[in-house]
This record gives structure tokens, sequence and C-alpha cells, in this order.
């Protein structure tokens, strides 16, 4: 294929207007609303000094608004909406930095959902769509992002499986009550659906960059899980997995991104030094206009990314990593200019410019960060170029 | 390689067919002479006349003015066939149209406020390019601050006026026969503009050529001295002329189709792919330098941003926050990243990068190193990226101006 002639744009796979409709509106309306009463900047900061850092009355209550079975079959208690309605509701989420594992129980639901038998998932599905039982998925090990750098094993034993290895970096792992998670299984790998108690199980907590994202390593010395907690075999399931994690990620990046611009605006719009409001200096307000113009294109590629999930499957992988980078661009300029144009004020715990930068700090280092993603991405369009290159790559 | 979408409706499809093999039966030869990389840049006779047939063609082929009304002389208002011949005529590398000031900015402009007789004794030879138009708005001395022009029009005492005064910037004067003119009707600063549309086969007029830094023209000054021009020349009330400009500036600045324009960012990425797959640095394929190669991915994502945001903008639940901020940034940002492919692709022409169009070896005629220094012409033309950013700043994030 001539590269001049080129592939198709993303857009061209998408259909008009997105596949949004009324609902998506009533859905993310609502969800702005609750979180703005339910989740101010002041809720954020007493969370990220609390120990766990996370509010069970606050989890039921968006557990109530449906948002832990949002994208789960109606069969089994979910609403059974599309990954387009999971995104709005994530990036509401990510704009007000909602402490909590809203992202990590729907990607180990997600998991479950297409891992598990119809038994497996009857079994634990209507608990996580309810809220009842908070799910986390460890997408990674912890030292790459290399989905298959997976040392963690499961050994067969007479009613189950001895479970060995570790985990770094598991999302709300010591809030979860269930870990999914790739084992080494019979030469490959396996995903297995883990409860997170009992003897052989050890879950210390990190001390996270983000408090609004807490991590823990959980360490598992032949913790005895019951046969059924294996779920299909792992490595085409771990990579249908991606997709999903970094889309959804990148809605929450972009979330955050947007709101971390409007603070700075806000901010530009009142401090006054020099007889006018310091948004009127350029300096202040063109590189404004440039995170803006950042922030819109990882909201249009992130949305693209979910639409791709749900219309055309086969371009999501390459829209989600397209998402991310754009979405850690987007989160990180905003974040830098947020602190900087604060000016002495930004520079102290006191203004909420930080708590949105360790979001974006650890969030660009969670599932491949953009230099990461960058690089497979133009592996991929040598490939689209007609190129094959001497050394792999 | 064929596109085919499978969501597009049969009679699209079909008529996507048709004008994919006529471009492919009925595009002109390549000429013996440089053609103009755009618009901007039409120069000689040689190179007007090509182009003028080749729009003349489409026209009566009926691939042009699917946003014109068939009573003027349009193929009647079809956004998805306009969308269909512009990806066609981009796909096959075609030459443009070269009475793109008529089609894009004169021509909406007229239909949104000319009368009757204005719209139909102007509208069809527009869009036949038998009538080429051109734009003056910009002077010596008001540029990004045009309202401030003087170029004024004093009535003649028979319901006409003389016109006298200085544009600058303005393209195609040379070979136009009408213009979109913005003069002094009055001595306040907005509400003493008006739009008029001159005759430029007049007395009066000088054209005398600018030369761009690339050592093209295409660019002209034309300077006003008593020139005559009819009652009806008026566009509009007078007094109404910075809003019938604004309008006109809307269209510059504004979003074609849906998908076509992401479509024009991605091919010019994709041919910089091409050319990174084809030129060589130190003995190896561009494009296998990573550091070549990463900010290939970064124009790649930016391009397939754009086409995507030109899906979402049309969609209100999903620009609910910002809605002015998409359409308001589309010119500065694909202007901007046109900039920066196009000097990417200077660079991945290694040693041979100082060869200029002319030379025998130069890679691609010559065509990167003179598409980089024109795209100044399109982040300075139709209002800087500075005052872009001014607009977006204020209208969309709500700064205060910086006044």
């Amino acid at each position: 294929m001539s590269a001049t002639t080129g592939s198709m744009s993303l857009a061209s796979h998408l259909p008009d207007g997105l596949g949004h409709t009324g609902d998506h509106d009533l859905l993310r309306g609502t969800a702005r609303r609750f979180l703005s009463e339910r989740c101010p900047a002041r809720e954020v900061r007493r969370l990220a000094g609390d120990p766990i850092g996370f509010d069970r009355a606050l989890w039921r209550e968006l557990a109530e608004l449906g948002w832990t079975g949002l994208h789960l079959p109606e069969r089994v208690g979910g609403a059974g909406l599309d990954h387009l309605s999971m995104a709005l509701v994530l990036e509401e989420s990510g704009r007000a930095l909602y402490p909590g594992p809203l992202l990590a129980s729907a990607l180990g639901a997600l998991a479950i959902a297409r891992a598990a038998s119809g038994g497996q998932a009857g079994r634990l599905l209507p608990d996580l769509a309810a809220g009842r039982v908070i799910a986390t998925l460890a997408l990674v090990e912890g030292s790459s992002w290399e989905l298959d750098a997976v040392e963690a094993a499961a050994r067969p034993v007479e009613d189950g499986y001895e479970l060995h290895g570790e985990k770094a970096h598991v999302p709300w792992a010591q809030v979860a009550d269930l870990l999914v998670a790739p084992f080494r299984w019979e030469g490959g790998l396996s995903m297995f659906a883990v409860p997170l108690a009992g003897p052989g199980i050890e879950i210390e907590p990190e001390v996270s960059l983000d408090s609004t994202r807490r991590l823990a390593r959980v360490r598992f010395t032949g913790a005895h899980v019951a046969a059924d907690a294996r779920l299909l075999a792992g490595g085409a399931v771990l990579g249908d997995l991606l997709a999903p994690a970094l889309a959804y990620l990148a809605a929450e990046m972009a979330g955050a991104a947007g709101a971390a611009l409007d603070l700075t605006c806000a901010y530009a719009r009142e401090r006054v030094q020099f007889d006018r409001p310091i948004g009127a200096f350029q300096a202040v307000k063109h590189p404004l206009v440039d995170v803006l113009i950042a922030v819109e294109r990882a909201r249009s590629l992130a949305l693209a990314a979910a639409v791709a999930l749900d219309h055309a499957p086969d371009q999501a992988l390459r829209a989600a990593r397209m998402a991310k980078v754009a979405a850690e661009g987007a989160l990180l300029f905003a974040c830098d200019r947020a602190v900087q144009l604060h000016g002495g004020f930004g520079f102290t715990w006191d203004c909420d410019a930080h708590l949105y930068y360790k979001r974006a700090l650890a969030s660009a280092a969670t599932w491949g960060d953009a230099l990461h993603h960058r690089r497979v991405l133009a592996a991929d369009l040598r490939r689209l170029a007609g190129y094959a290159p001497r050394s792999g790559s | 390689m064929t596109n085919p979408d499978p969501r597009e409706l049969p009679e699209l499809a079909e008529f996507r067919r048709d004008t994919r093999a006529w471009i492919a039966e009925h595009r002109p030869a390549a000429p013996s002479f440089v053609l103009p990389q755009s618009f901007l840049e039409v120069e000689t006779r040689e190179q007007f006349d090509y182009l003028r047939a080749w729009q003349g063609a489409l026209y009566r082929a009926g691939l042009v003015g699917f946003d014109v009304p068939r009573e003027y002389g349009g193929q009647g208002v079809s956004p998805e066939r306009a969308a269909v011949v512009s990806q066609e005529l981009t796909r096959a590398r075609a030459p443009f149209l070269v009475n793109l000031l008529g089609l894009r900015w004169a021509g909406p402009t007229i239909l949104a406020y000319g009368t009757e007789e204005q719209k139909r004794r102007l509208i069809p030879p527009l869009l036949a390019a038998d009538e080429i138009w051109c734009q003056g708005f910009s002077e010596p001395g008001s540029g990004s601050d045009l309202a401030s022009l003087t170029t004024r029009a004093e009535p003649d005492g028979a319901g006409g006026w003389r016109v006298t005064g200085h544009k600058v910037w303005t393209t195609m004067a040379h070979v136009a026969d009408w213009m979109i003119l913005l003069a002094r009707t009055g001595p306040a600063k907005y509400d003493g503009l008006s739009y008029f549309l001159f005759p430029m086969k007049t007395d009066g007029v000088r054209v005398e050529p600018l030369v761009k830094m690339t050592g093209e023209g295409g660019f002209n000054q034309v300077i006003f001295d008593g020139a005559p021009m009819p009652r009806e020349s008026l566009l509009g009330q007078e007094g109404q002329g910075w809003r019938v400009a604004m309008t006109t500036l809307a269209f510059e600045r504004g979003v074609e189709g849906g998908r076509e324009r992401g479509a024009e960012d991605l091919a010019l990425v994709w041919r910089v792919a091409d050319l990174a797959a084809r030129a060589r640095r130190d003995g190896a394929p561009a494009i296998d330098d990573p550091v070549l190669a990463d900010q290939l991915v970064s124009l790649w994502i930016e391009a397939e941003a754009i086409g995507v945001s030109a899906l979402r903008m049309r969609v209100p639940g999903l620009v609910a926050d910002r809605p002015l901020a998409l359409p308001l940034m589309h010119k500065l940002v694909f202007t901007e990243l046109a900039q920066r492919a196009t000097r990417l692709a200077c660079q991945l022409l290694g040693t041979e990068a100082v060869l200029w169009m002319g030379d025998q070896r130069a890679p691609d005629d010559g065509d990167w190193p003179r598409a980089f220094l024109n795209s100044y012409g399109f982040t300075i033309g139709g209002g800087t990226s500075e005052v872009q950013r001014n607009i977006l700043g204020e209208r969309v994030l709500g700064l205060p101006k910086s006044k």
C-alpha cells in the first residue's frame, strides 16, 4: 500500500455523531452535579490526609447511581451501557480527582466479564455491578509495561492453585475485595480473580505520589485459591484489556486536564497585578490557549478511543494509545501552567494545582507513558508507510 | 488503494465512484511549467489558464457548487457530495480550484447578504471560474487591526462611489474580475465601513505584484485612484461592512466539511511519512531514526485529533463545556501542524535540504522547503496565529483583553 494514499483516518471509522445520544448527556450532567456536590476539592484534600484515602459511604452512593455496573450486562444487574458512557463518567471523575477505585473496579469487572465462564461471571458480576464487591486489575506486574512480563505463577494443587509472586503498584488493592491479574500457568498466562483475604496474601500499601489513587504491593506466598478462581487463558484476554484500560485512563486524565485549565483561568481572571487581571497579559493568555488546544485534542482522542471500542474495535488499541499520549501531554502541560501561573501561591500546598499535578505524574506512569506508546506507534507508522526495518522495531 | 466506507449510502458511494473515475479520466496532464502549491502563489498566465480550465471542466461536469442552490448555478446544497468531491480531489492529488477566494469567501458572503440580482449575476460565473475573485481587506497600515483601514469610497453624486486608497496582500488581483472590498464610507471605526463588490477591470486601479520570500508571486498591491464603483456594488447596507466582513472571516477561518479537513491534514502527514521511508540520512532511511519517527508520530496524532474534533464539533453534548473552542481554534491548529510537518520534511532530506526547486536533483522537485516557507502565508494570513490566540483566550477562556 502506498503511503501517499495513506491509511484511512481514525475519524472515518467512527460514526457521525460519535454514537452520542441524549442519554449520554443526562449521564454526564448527573455525574458532574453529583461529584461537584459530594466530591469537591476539600473532600479530596480530606481523603488525601486519610490513611486509607477512600470513603465507603461515597462509594455506595455512586454505586446507587449505577456507576459500578454501568458497562456490565443487564442480566447481572448492570446498565448494559457502552464504552462512551463509561468514558464520560470517568472524565467527570477525573475532573473531580475522585479518590476511589471507580476505574480500577470497572476494569476488574470488565476483565471478568470477558474472561470468565458463564458460571464464574454469574457468581462474581452481580456483586461487582452493585458495588458490594470492589475489584481491581493488575494489568502489569510492576517493573515493565509489557503485558507478558509476568513472573507471578499459579501452581496447581489438589483443589485449586497456589499463587506465588508479587504485583506492584496495584491500584486500591488495600480497599479491593478481588484482584484480577495474570499468573503464569502451564507455560502460558492465565487470568485469575483472587479474593484479597486469607493466608499467603500480603497487601503492603505503597506511599503513592498521588493520594487520589492509592497503590499497594500484593505479595503471594503460596496463597490458596479455589479452582474456579482461574478464568480463561490469559494472553489474548490480557491484550484485549489494554485498549479499554488506556481509553478509560485517558478519559480520566482529559477530565482532570480540563479542570486544571479552568482552575488557572479562574485565577487569571481574578488575580490583579500591575492594575489589571493577569490574564490580560499575553504571556499568561497565550500559553493557556495552548493548554486549551492540548486539552481539546486529548478530549477528542479519549472519546474517539471509547467510541472505537464500541463501533470500530480493530482501531481501538491504536486510538487508545494515541489518547494516552495526548492525555499525558495535555494534563502535564495544564498542571505545569497551573502551578507556574498561580505564582507564589501555586507553589504551596494550599493551591489545588499540586493535586492535579500528582494525578498527572502518576497517571503518566501507569500502563505505559507517552514515550512508551509513541515507540509502539512509531513501529505502526513504519509498517503503514510500507517500510520494513532491518532491525526489529 | 480503495477506501471503501461501509457506512456510505449506495447513492453516495456510486457518486464517489463516478467522481473518482471522472477525475482520473479528465485531470489535466502535468504541465511543463511549475504549478503553484496553493492559490496564494498563482503568478503566471499559463499557471492561471491551466488551473482555470480545470475548474471550468469540473464545474461543467457538475462537480463544483454543492454548497450553492441550483437557482444560483450550483448543484443544490449537499454537504455529503461536497465532501466526497473534496476527498477525491485530495486523494488524486488533483490540481486545486483556482477561484478559491470566490468559492469559499466571496461566494458564501454574497449568498448571505446579496440581493437576488447580485446572486444571479455573480455566482454562476464564480463557480465556473469564468470570473475570478480577489479580496481587498488588508492595507499597509491595517493588518491585524483591520478596522483601522483608510481606503475610502466617496459618493460620486450619481448613486455610486469613487474609491481611493491602497490594499495589500491581494491574492490574484492581477487576474481577478471582482474584488470583495472593505472600504470606509464614514468616520466611525467599525460603523463607518462598507462592503463592496468591486469590478476590477475599470479605470483608476493599478495592480502591482509583491514577491514572497520563496520568490513566487501571486500577491499584489492594489492602488485605487478615484476608481469608479457603480451603485449595485454595495453588499448589504452602508455602514454594515464590518459585520459582513466578519462573515467572510468566519468562512476564512472556519471548518469546512466533517471528515474532509482531517483527511487533508492526515494526507500531508502521510506524504511526509512516505518521504521519510524514501529519504536517507547518514546512509539509512530517515524513518528508521527513532527521533525523526517520534516527531512523525506527534504529527500523526495531531492530524487524527483534527479529524475526530471535526466530528465532535457537531455533537453539542460533547462540546458543551466550551462550544466555541473547536471552531475558533481550527485555523490555528491546522496551519501550525502544516508548518511543523513541512519543517520535518526538510529535516528528512538530510544533506539534500540545501537544494531549491529548479535543480534537477532537488528531492520531490524542491517542494518541501518551498512548502515550509509558504506555510507562513497561512500562519500569518487570515488572522495571525497570535491574533487567533488572543481571540481564543478572550472568547473561549474568558480572559480579559490585552489592552
